[in-house]
């Protein structure tokens, strides 16, 4: 099958900007019934090859194949036309309209000039039964979970019947369930005869997916091979350059520190009557479906929404708090999951997003001391390996150095409980295994750290005790012993502990 | 090359750009009309510029923080006529009534910050509001006549020129460099950028949103009472509408300094600068003999072109 013409081709194309060369003669072929993984850092080039392939760039150099023929000048028309789809990663859908409006949005069946709603929803329920979006398709998409409305998202893509399918990030905010639904998705539509371009940092679904490699490295084709030749640390080393060592650090025999959570009858958001106590030194991690309350959680114990206790000791305060700061003056510093509209303040430096939480701190006369704020920028940017002027505004950053600014601004605060949310999101395998090995060592540090993860490898191996939360509550709480993908996905989906040990 | 990146540079620092703008003006306009280089004349601009500047403080720190303050105008007039009526008579200096108005204002700033972070009333609103609110309270108050000014601080602060310079050109430093202060070398000043940008983030790295909102509406009250007075002192003279002008004008200046109308970028060293070119416009303007409907079409028109070719707002 291998040897079929390739429904799209890009060959020798370079792309720069502003001088900056991002793609420098990268070739990349998908061929029907194919799926093809792309894998690389970020920053590595993937989104601009993705951008080219889908007409919404223009190559400088080199040429772009549609069915073998060289084609002028893809725009993002006619590459629908030819049949592209492509799902971003970031959401573009329109939070107002329902989900049937969403999906047929833009090739919406018309009569009599018209939307034919009634042909609009017969189609649209039909591809929803594919994506298994079981939500009634007059739902406003706002009302969606991030996972939810990924889904949808592909649904839109598949409405438009596309012979290429390019999933970036697909499933960054899907839970376990979704997951496998869209892995079998694929199956299906790959067997269809449909080309697939399959973008994803989790190796292991790649793996189990794509049967066909390419791997970028600052702008350049470092592997295009089929996947059967090579192993995760294989694929790893193409992408680092470098032996990647293990991905997860040990892990230290549990001190016993002192208890800095003790909380009963916990209830914030959509969250109800969670209890849970943990101490120093511990990595804990809260795992479940995506949207179960997780999220919810943390921002009530930071103080970010309302949230009541029966009993809550926080941090060796009196809980739950009433505003953020006092949760700060406790020693509780937060990661938000989205790190773009919640984490960092985009258009402003690298240093004064360092600097925001500790204003206030190092002053002298009354007014900022300039010389020891630049020490500490100085400090942090090297701790966390941030590399570069930090006068840069803090978008310029590739996402996984985006993520170290959004940790490392609390360090100087010394949090001794950091609420994590997802901090691994959408980031590279290289700088995931830095941020697991920072994470253990300021657990080692004596501090106790709660991690929400979408990606349950993470919590199976980074994690001294699992939390599992289903429909706002605690479906399982996993001890060292008895983590488990397994008995993660299963609490998640609702299974009770007895069942499986039955 | 480095001609090239001179002029990068020159391009990504609007208050500097601002600043070699107004001296280009200045320095076309003394050579081709007579008069306008004289000393006199140049020191008339800037002491205009003065009560322009120093409403355009508040207003920048306002809108650095993501919100506008629309009462501004209002807020002048409510000095300018308030200031004159409760001047207590057993006050020779004149300095409680001076404290009495610009404890007004401050407080009317205020209630524009409790009803912008309170009362969750977007700051577009809240602020017009109170400024039609404010404008009513005038007429059933002032019952539309002009109120002369007695208190001998105000004339003083509208007349003395110390070592030749104007009083107001001297209060308008003092105020520069206390807002320069408060933005560049104190946390609040970090904040309120941080809170322009992005509120929620702001928010949940420990800023504390509706404590900064309200220094900021508060701030911009009492700026707006301080230039009333000034322009109380200048004019000996409040009426109903005296501060009209300086509404558009404020908001004009902050965003010809290169401050971003939509908040957390920019800084009062553009607004400087800001307020003169846009005094200066307007003299050259009247030069120009045209009615005064033209005027105002020119005016607005010149706004409009000068933020065209600086093209200030990049693209977010």
């Amino acid at each position: 099958m291998d040897q079929a013409t390739p429904l799209i081709e890009a060959r020798a194309v370079s792309k720069a900007f502003f001088g900056n060369p991002v793609l420098k003669g990268v070739g990349i072929a998908l061929r029907p019934g194919r799926v093809h993984a792309l894998l690389g850092e970020n920053g590595a080039g993937k989104s601009t090859l993705i951008n080219l392939l889908s007409g919404a760039l223009q190559p400088d150099d080199g040429e772009i194949l549609i069915d073998g023929k060289p084609v002028a000048r893809l725009t993002p028309a006619s590459a629908r036309a030819a049949g592209i789809a492509v799902v971003q990663q970031e959401l573009s859908l329109a939070a107002e309209l329902s989900i049937a409006e969403n999906i047929g949005l833009g090739a919406a069946p018309r009569r009599f000039g018209m939307i034919d709603y009634g042909a609009l929803s017969r189609r649209a329920a039909e591809i929803c039964g594919l994506v298994g979006i079981t939500e009634p398709l007059d739902l406003p998409v706002g009302e969606l979970s991030l996972g939810r409305r990924q889904m949808v998202e592909i649904a839109k893509a598949l409405f438009r019947q596309p012979r290429i399918l390019i999933l970036d990030e697909p499933t960054s905010s899907l839970s376990a369930h979704e997951v496998a639904i869209l892995s079998g998705l694929v199956r299906t539509l790959a067997a269809r005869g449909i080309a697939i371009l399959y973008i994803s940092h989790r190796l292991n679904e790649v793996q189990s997916l794509c049967s066909h490699v390419t791997v970028l490295k600052d702008g350049v084709v470092t592997a295009d091979q089929s996947l059967a030749e090579v192993d995760a640390e294989g694929l790893v080393r193409l992408m680092v350059g470098r032996d990647p060592g293990e991905v997860f650090p040990p892990r230290g025999t549990p001190s016993g520190g002192e208890e800095l959570i003790d909380i009963e009858g916990f209830s914030a958001g959509m969250v109800h009557d969670v209890s849970l106590r943990a101490r120093a030194g511990e990595i804990v991690g809260i795992g479940g479906l995506v949207g179960q309350g997780q999220e919810d959680f943390m921002l009530g114990l930071y103080g970010a929404i309302d949230a009541s206790a029966r009993r809550a000791m926080i941090g060796g305060r009196p809980g739950p708090f009433a505003h953020v700061r006092a949760a700060n003056a406790a020693g509780l510093a937060y990661v938000p999951a989205d790190r773009k509209k919640e984490g960092l303040v985009l258009p402003h430096s690298i240093a004064s997003n360092l600097l925001l939480p500790s204003l206030g701190t190092l002053m002298k006369h009354g007014m900022r001391d300039r010389a020891a704020e630049a020490g500490l920028v100085a400090r942090l940017a090297e701790r966390l390996t941030i590399k570069g002027d930090t006068s840069r505004a803090v978008q310029a950053l590739s996402g996984g150095n985006q993520q170290k600014v959004a940790l490392a601004k609390w360090l100087p605060l010394v949090p001794r409980v950091l609420l994590l949310n997802d901090p691994t999101r959408g980031v590279d395998v290289g700088t995931k295994r830095e941020i697991y090995h920072m994470l253990r060592s300021f657990a080692d540090e004596g501090k106790l750290i709660l991690l929400i993860s979408s990606d349950t490898p993470e919590l199976v191996h980074l994690c001294d005790r699992v939390v599992v939360f289903r429909e706002g509550a605690v479906a399982a709480e996993l001890p060292r012993e008895a983590i488990s993908e397994e008995a993660i996905v299963g609490a998640a989906m609702g299974l009770g502990a007895k069942d499986r040990a039955a | 090359m480095k001609g090239a990146s001179f002029t990068e540079r020159l391009l990504r620092n609007p208050p500097l750009l601002t600043f070699l703008l107004v001296a280009l003006v200045w320095i076309v306009a003394s050579l081709t009309l007579r008069g306008f280089g004289a000393y006199g004349h140049l020191r008339y601009i800037l002491e205009l510029s003065a009560v322009i500047g120093i409403v355009a403080a508040g207003q920048t720190l306002v809108i650095l923080l993501g919100g506008i303050d629309l009462s501004v105008g209002a807020v002048i007039t409510v000095t300018a006529i308030l200031l004159p009526l409760i001047s207590p008579d057993w006050d020779p200096t004149g300095l409680v009534g001076i404290a009495l108005a610009l404890l007004i204002a401050a407080a009317i700033g205020f209630m524009n910050g409790v009803g912008q972070a309170f009362l969750k009333v977007p700051a577009i609103i809240m602020t017009l509001a109170m400024a039609t609110f404010l404008q009513g309270l005038l007429i059933l108050v002032a019952g539309g006549s002009a109120v002369s000014v007695t208190n001998k601080a105000v004339i003083l602060l509208g007349s003395a020129r110390p070592a030749g310079v104007p009083a107001g050109i001297i209060l308008w430093i003092v105020v520069s460099f206390v807002v320069l202060l408060l933005i560049h070398r104190l946390p609040i000043g970090a904040r309120l950028l941080a809170l322009g940008a992005n509120p929620l983030a702001a928010r949940l790295s420990g800023v504390d949103v509706n404590r900064n909102s309200l220094i900021g509406y508060t701030l911009s009250g009492f700026f707006a009472g301080l230039a009333g007075m000034l322009l109380l002192g200048m004019n000996r003279q409040g009426y109903v509408g005296i501060g009209d002008p300086y509404l558009m004008t404020s908001i004009a200046a902050v965003v010809l300094g290169g401050t971003s109308i939509l908040g957390g970028r920019g800084t009062y060293a553009g607004t400087i600068p800001g307020a003169i070119l846009l005094v200066t416009t307007t003299a050259l303007i009247t030069v120009v003999n045209a009615s005064a409907g033209w005027r105002s079409v020119m005016f607005g028109s010149l706004i409009l072109a000068l933020l065209l070719v600086s093209g200030r707002e990049a693209r977010r």
